[in-house]
């Protein structure tokens, strides 16, 4: 295999080599070869409080929502796609959230829930249900700096934040699948981000709407991380909503 | 920005070269995988040739030491960054 410095490629070769199916396929290899739904199979499961599985449950019904959210956002967004590369990302960007969705329902049932999708429903949180319904809107309207927005930068980001802090204190088998779906969330975000960078230096009056749709859906956020820290019992301070997500707002130089 | 590219002089004079190797950062194809590593959170040191990515928090590996002005990628989250000097620190902007 020849070594390949990344730093010495050009733009146009980093762009089209990142958003590339290839790369995806060899970057989740290095993390997901050898799991079983998203975690080690040689680990077995913990004893739990009824208290502790009742947050663990509602929090991975949570999860579930969040993900056919992007599920859903992602494969209508594909029709839509500026250029052929953001097309071919999202295909792989629509196999990831699948996934994340298979595993935490998979997690459910091992968990003893022999109806994930009727427990999902019941649980879910209802502004993370408001923010979902908000972002499919964007989606059909084919409206692709919002869609993006709301979906690669605010959606994944949270949830970026949140699987990072609660991997840290998860049991071992939710903290790797966690782990595994986190680094997806990596490209997404990251995606999310740079393209929409990229089209706000192009077309600054894109801003002042974008700002209007933070404005609308940053209480939902933020709520939706408090009733997850809660349930977590995580600090929001732990959470480092400060240093991710809204970091990530600031970066692109939105208000907050 | 210095692109390695352009001016591959001003790129490699009088800077150190470092060996790199693997650390285990799993999220890139092999080929990729020793200009990256998992950052150790608060108190983890950086290099000369190293800079944190401020999008996904993973620590970016050059073969040389960097120096501001300089063009670096982070593949794991898709991003052009340049590295700046703050507070005689090495840091990374995002480039967009």
């Amino acid at each position: 295999m020849a070594e390949v410095d990344p730093h010495a490629l050009s733009e146009e070769d980093f762009h089209a080599e990142v958003h590339s199916f290839q790369f995806w396929l060899e970057a989740v290899e290095g993390y997901l070869g050898g799991t079983d739904f998203g975690f080690d199979p040689n680990l077995t499961d913990e004893e739990f409080s009824e208290s502790e599985l009742n947050y663990l449950v509602t929090t991975l019904c949570n999860y579930c929502v969040a993900e056919q959210a992007a599920l859903q956002a992602s494969s209508g967004m594909i029709s839509f796609a500026p250029a052929p590369d953001a097309a071919i990302f999202l295909s792989t960007q629509v196999v990831d959230e699948g996934r994340h969705l298979e595993v935490f329902v998979h997690r459910l049932k091992m968990l003893g829930i022999e109806d994930p999708w009727q427990e999902i429903t019941a649980r879910s949180n209802q502004s993370l249900l408001k923010f979902k319904d908000r972002l499919l809107e964007f989606v059909d309207q084919r409206d692709w700096e919002a869609a993006i927005f709301v979906q690669n930068v605010i959606l994944e980001a949270m949830e970026f934040t949140v699987f990072q802090a609660h991997a840290a204190t998860a049991d071992p088998i939710t903290s790797g699948i966690l782990t595994g779906v986190a680094k997806d969330e990596r490209r997404h975000m990251g995606f999310g981000e740079n393209d929409l960078g990229r089209k706000l230096k192009q077309a600054p009056h894109t801003r002042t709407r974008l700002n209007r749709i933070t404005a609308e859906l940053n209480p939902l956020v933020l709520s939706t991380f408090s009733e997850i820290a809660e349930e977590l019992k995580i600090d929001t301070e732990d959470l480092g909503i400060s240093s991710n997500y809204l970091a990530t707002i600031e970066r692109l130089g939105f208000s907050t | 920005m210095n692109d390695p590219l352009i001016d591959s002089d001003r790129f490699t004079a009088d800077r150190q070269k470092y060996e790199l190797t693997d650390t285990g950062f799993n999220e890139v194809p092999k080929k990729y995988r020793k200009f990256y590593r998992k950052w150790k959170g608060k108190g983890d040191e950086l290099a000369d040739n190293e800079v944190l990515c401020p999008v996904c928090l993973v620590v970016i590996r050059s073969a040389r030491s960097l120096r501001p002005g300089d063009r670096v990628y982070c593949m794991p989250c898709m991003t052009r960054l340049t590295v700046a000097e703050e507070d005689g620190m090495l840091v990374a902007r995002v480039v967009y």
